[in-house]
């Protein structure tokens, strides 16, 4: 029985990849996000890593782009290339991490707080109305702020102030799952809360959930950047977020500097482009309603 | 002269991903000034795409040949700016479904208001109300504040805004009770004949039709298949699937149509027994009693109808019954024990008696094949035995077979009577005493309502399953219940045998009821 | 309605409760005191730790901190400033005129141009218009503001001032200020618009795309409406009330725009001030900010949620 399930399961997922494909939008997305992803993790093995420390600069400051600098130096003579290069490292472990965490919290939250009613759910939209109100950048700044620095405190402070948006979709997702009448059924047939919301309420909410989750990385990787852009970031790391903070406190705009500034503003716009476009792409695809026929 | 409406070789078919979908095919029809004509057809069969075909109201997705003459002149080849002074003004609409018809936050008399300024002319806002007996005051009402009826009145007092002289009217009283559908075809029927108005009229209710319409055409894979006078067509079908659509409204007091033998009511041993039941909703505006002391009793192997209109309190007494709503006072027993409140008892209970939905296919998860709908229960209960064996005993029972083939099959491939037959198939897996079935086949297609029935007759006699049937159909109740409770508004107004109940009401609301129900035979 | 409103009011003032609790224990969570926050990194002796604890107070207990604490906001007290050594609460006070001016202005401009993109595009989804604007929307949405801010001082050179709101030089009296201001707003508006008004084009958008399909705009077109009054009189009322909540909702990321934006045009606002604090760190100064920021925001959105009463006729009625 369970080899004609996962036929089916085969064949629902490369049905989705068929309609995916067809968003060209998205592929280009994902051949993006892929490339940049070999990239990051190649990084260590292609380059050598004491290009990095101020100390070992091997350039002189402020150097345009040349044969030897493909991207110019910064203004302590280091390659910008290879600061770029290092830089996406931070971004999308940021990125990745910040968003897992943040999407779990809000799944959590949301499938409680619509499965279990009362008073403990009515106090769980609260908080969750609080925090989807509440500007995100201000609490994570106060958090970074009082945390010792490191990535540990950025994804903290990034996970614990984005998830409510998460939380009100599978929130409404999941009532709208619960109203439907096979949910009733499945209670008259005798099952309990596991088996309402394992076999029926998660397979119906993870598509968008995983849909949510691409769409959030990008919001993460922007405000990692942002983050260390005022300066809460790991000062120890490279960061395109911290590249910037160089850029502006060191003048990077009167020195007209433009080699210093593209690289890594272009390296957030496209890795963030190309998440929006992928998690666009599988929304239409696993979303039906979007899909309308005129 | 040309006739009011003429379809020549009308043929609409759709443009979607999997090629085109002809939806209308190859359709002539005439309409002269005044008269009415009824369209019958299941869903699917192409009738709304033909009454929204007469005023290109088709979506761009759509492709028409032939014509559509109005007053002689074709609508298909018309210019942008003839076609929106045509719209309203010759021809208007009463659509399906009045709460998504009318602009949710603008004011009802604006709306009716809008066709006639557009159009030039005074608007008669208060006139038009009083038409369809609504008082003034309606107007500056918003839709959601409106009942049913009362929004389907306003989509009739829109529609004659400009004065038409066709009116096309699709389903137009398909969600409503029945003492409503009644009133609301009375003020239809009334205004189109005093103002000389042609009706095309739609529905799947043969019996709608055949109480409002003179002439009736009957639809069916986008094609007429019959066509004549009302009364000679449902009094002498011709084609099997008019006879098919006729038989599947029944009549009440027609012994034709009564599936049960007088004689097979046996004496039976109480099996479920409600007492003083009453169930509160704490709502906003303070607490509301949905059932207010319901004392009902089914006994084993009977069928029970429990009849009402929406908002009587009926699905709500069903929840109390399955334990699926802990009732405010009175008490549910099961066998003489009261029902157990713990959750592992409710679970042995569950087992005992279960719930057929109204609707199939919301009531199967559409990612779940046959195989797992039905065998969920057994999971469920561990039921010890061959899993297998025991989902293809059940969809056998259910009259799918060869079983096997149904086992890897999604919802969304099977046809709307065999989707029930999959939920009836998942409670018999538990092998129940008592079906409580939630208007079983009203979002069935004609033609399969009767197998259905039938199917819960024969597990009556085979297996000996009692049911009780929640239904707003007094036909339904006459074909086959053993006894009838009516309720109304949370109260138990009258039971009895059927016989008793639907042959001689002894309540003045069962009275009313009965007098509501549209008749085939006029 | 009035009990509706009032139930709305008692969230507000338990929201803004909440943002004042969070802002006193935010600071407070690590184990120690605040002065280990402010201290961290530097060389400082144990006396030094025992006067800044005595200055504001950390040497009390916890309940008492926080009671002085409550007592002073209600006071309009905030503290301190370390680094200013004034008064927060004066600080805020002078920074928040500017920031009004520059969010206010930007907001205003930003769901203008975003609400007529969207509807212009889901009106003629997949054109060529709907998919440039969306295009453009996307990408605009993608840039972290402060580097757009930077891209754009560097780009327009000297044709605007980059940096705070007005010369020195400039004549006293009305006009020459107001216009040294407006010159001085252009890059900053500029670039918090660029920033923030995709997500009102994209809310509007999936918005009317969602109407599109409802049963009452084909009763609109049976009744002979041009496809223009269709959409401005059946389709944009509807579609615009969900909207209307999702803009409040994203006030907050226009705060978050509007920090980074002042940090890089030094922007004497609210935003600006919150950077200042962060180096230091000044936390009084970080508090105060954190709190009004935070507390404006949720005022602002139960004044939606009540505006929203107003407009939707179905949710006026129950």
């Amino acid at each position: 029985m369970t080899s004609i399930v996962w036929q089916r399961r085969r064949a629902a997922v490369s049905s989705t990849w068929r309609e995916f494909t067809r968003n060209r939008g998205g592929l280009v997305g994902l051949v993006v996000l892929g490339v940049v992803v070999v990239l990051a993790l190649l990084a260590p093995l292609v380059t050598d890593a004491t290009g990095l420390d101020v100390t070992k600069a091997a350039g002189d400051r402020w150097q345009p782009p040349s044969g030897e600098y493909w991207f110019g130096t910064d203004h302590t003579g280091r390659s910008v290339l290879l600061l770029t290069w290092w830089g996406s490292r931070i971004s999308l472990l940021i990125g990745l991490t910040a968003t897992v965490l943040s999407v779990a919290i809000g799944t959590l939250v949301g499938v409680t707080a619509a499965h279990f009613g009362g008073w403990a759910s009515a106090g769980l939209m609260w908080v969750t109305n609080f925090f989807l109100v509440l500007p995100s950048l201000v609490l994570a700044i106060a958090l970074s702020t009082v945390l010792p620095r490191g990535i540990g405190t950025i994804v903290l402070a990034i996970g614990v102030t984005s998830w409510a948006s998460s939380a009100r979709l599978v929130r409404a997702q999941t009532l709208s799952v619960e109203a439907r009448p096979f949910i009733e059924r499945a209670k008259v047939l005798g099952g309990g809360h596991a088996h309402v919301i394992g076999r029926h309420v998660l397979p119906a909410v993870l598509p968008l959930v995983f849909v949510n989750t691409t769409l959030t990385v990008a919001n993460a990787i922007v405000a990692e950047a942002t983050l260390s852009f005022l300066g809460l970031g790991d000062p120890s790391m490279v960061s395109w977020g911290s590249m910037l903070r160089a850029a502006n406190l060191h003048g990077a705009v009167s020195q007209r500097a433009w080699w210093f500034l593209l690289p890594p503003g272009l390296g957030v716009v496209v890795i963030v482009l190309a998440f929006t476009l992928v998690g666009r792409a599988l929304e239409t695809v696993l979303n039906p309603r979007l899909r309308g026929d005129r | 002269m040309s006739p009011l409406l003429e379809l020549r070789g009308l043929g609409v078919r759709y443009r979607t991903d999997r090629g085109e979908v002809t939806a209308v095919r190859d359709v002539d029809l005439v309409l002269e000034a005044g008269e009415t004509l009824g369209l019958a057809g299941e869903s699917g069969c192409g009738k709304s795409t033909l009454a929204m075909s007469v005023l290109r109201l088709l979506p761009k997705s759509a492709r028409v040949d032939g014509e559509v003459l109005l007053d002689g002149e074709d609508v298909v080849t018309m210019g942008w700016g003839r076609l929106r002074a045509v719209r309203w003004a010759r021809a208007s609409v009463v659509f399906q479904g009045a709460m998504h018809a009318l602009n949710p936050v603008r004011r009802v008399g604006e709306q009716i208001a809008e066709p006639i300024r557009l159009h030039g002319g005074t608007a008669r806002v208060a006139d038009l109300l009083d038409q369809v007996e609504l008082p003034a005051a309606k107007a500056r009402s918003y839709p959601h504040e409106l009942s049913g009826g009362q929004k389907q009145r306003i989509m009739i007092a829109m529609a004659l805004a400009c004065d038409p002289k066709l009116v096309i009217a699709d389903e137009p009283t398909t969600a409503l009770d029945v003492i409503v559908q009644a009133q609301v075809l009375g003020v239809l029927s009334r205004l189109v004949a005093e103002q000389g108005i042609g009706l095309v009229m739609i529905s799947h209710d043969l019996s709608v039709l055949a109480s409002t319409c003179d002439r009736l055409a009957v639809m069916r894979h986008g094609r007429i298949v019959e066509q004549g006078p009302a009364r000679s067509v449902i009094a002498a079908p011709t084609h099997p699937h008019t006879q098919a659509l006729a038989a599947a409204f029944p009549v009440v007091g027609d012994p034709a149509f009564r599936q049960v033998e007088p004689d097979e009511v046996r004496e039976s041993t109480p099996l479920l027994r409600a007492e003083g039941l009453r169930v509160d909703y704490r709502g906003r505006g303070g607490v509301v009693s949905a059932v207010k002391g319901v004392d009902l009793e089914i006994g084993s192997g009977e069928i029970v109808a429990l009849v009402g209109e929406s908002g009587s309190g009926k699905t709500t007494t069903a929840r109390a019954l399955l334990g699926l709503r802990p009732p405010t006072a009175g008490r549910v027993l099961f066998e003489g024990a009261d029902l157990p409140t713990s959750s592992k008892g409710l679970r042995e209970y569950r087992r005992q008696v279960q719930l057929v939905l109204q609707d199939p296919t919301s009531a199967l998860n559409p990612r779940h094949t046959v195989y797992e709908s039905v065998a969920e229960g057994l999971r469920i209960h561990r039921v010890p035995g061959d899993e297998a064996a025991l989902v293809a005993d059940a969809l056998a029972k259910a009259e799918l077979r060869p079983p096997e083939e149904f086992f890897p099959v999604l919802p969304h491939e099977l046809s709307g009577g065999q989707r029930q037959r999959v939920v009836i198939a998942g409670a018999l897996a538990l092998g129940p005493r008592l079906l409580v079935a939630d208007e079983p086949v009203a979002s069935l297609d004609a033609s399969v309502r009767g197998e259905i029935l039938a199917l819960l007759l024969r597990l009556r006699r085979e297996l000996g399953l009692a049911a009780l049937i929640i239904t707003h159909d007094l036909g339904l109740a006459w074909s086959i219940a053993d006894r009838v409770a009516v309720m109304h508004e949370g109260v138990l107004v009258e039971q009895g045998t059927v016989e008793q109940v639907l042959l001689d009401p002894s309540h003045e609301y069962t009275r009313r009821l009965l007098a509501a129900v549209p008749s085939t035979t006029p | 309605m009035l009990r509706h409103v009032a139930g709305k009011l008692g969230g507000a003032v338990a929201g803004v409760a909440a943002v004042v609790v969070l802002g006193f224990f935010l600071f407070r969570m690590i184990p120690g005191d605040p002065t280990v926050t402010m201290t961290r990194g530097r060389q400082v002796d144990e006396a030094q730790i025992a006067e800044l604890r005595a200055l504001h107070g950390y040497d009390r207990p916890i309940v008492e901190q926080f009671g002085k604490y409550v007592g002073g906001l209600l006071r309009g007290d905030m503290g301190t400033s370390l680094f200013y050594r004034r008064t927060v609460a004066e600080l805020i006070g002078e920074r928040v005129g500017p920031t009004l001016l520059l969010v206010g202005t930007s907001t205003l401009i930003a769901v203008t141009l975003g609400l007529w993109l969207g509807i212009r595009g889901a009106w003629r989804r997949d054109s060529l218009f709907d998919r440039t604007s969306t295009g453009v929307a996307l990408l605009g949405w993608a840039m972290p503001a402060f580097w757009l801010g930077m891209l754009l001082s560097m780009v327009t050179g000297d044709l605007f001032p980059s940096g705070g709101m007005r010369f020195s030089s400039t004549p006293p009296g009305f006009w020459p200020q107001a216009l040294d201001v407006a010159h001085h707003m252009v890059l900053p508006s500029l670039t918090l618009i660029a920033v923030v008004y995709a997500q009102y084009q994209l809310v509007m958008r999936s918005s009317l795309l969602e109407e599109m399909n409802a049963d009452y705009l084909t009763t609109a077109r049976a009744k002979g409406l041009r496809d223009d009054q269709v959409r401005r009189r059946h389709a944009v009322p509807n579609a615009l009330l969900p909207t209307v909540t999702l803009v409040f909702l994203h006030i907050g990321l226009v705060v978050t725009g509007a920090i980074t934006v002042e940090t890089v045009y030094s922007w004497p606002g609210l935003g600006l001030l919150t950077y200042e604090a962060l180096a230091g760190p000044d936390l009084p100064l970080l508090q105060g900010t954190f709190v009004v920021l935070a507390g404006s925001v949720i005022v602002m959105n139960v004044l939606a949620d009540l505006l929203y009463q107003v407009l939707d006729p179905r949710v006026r009625a129950s």
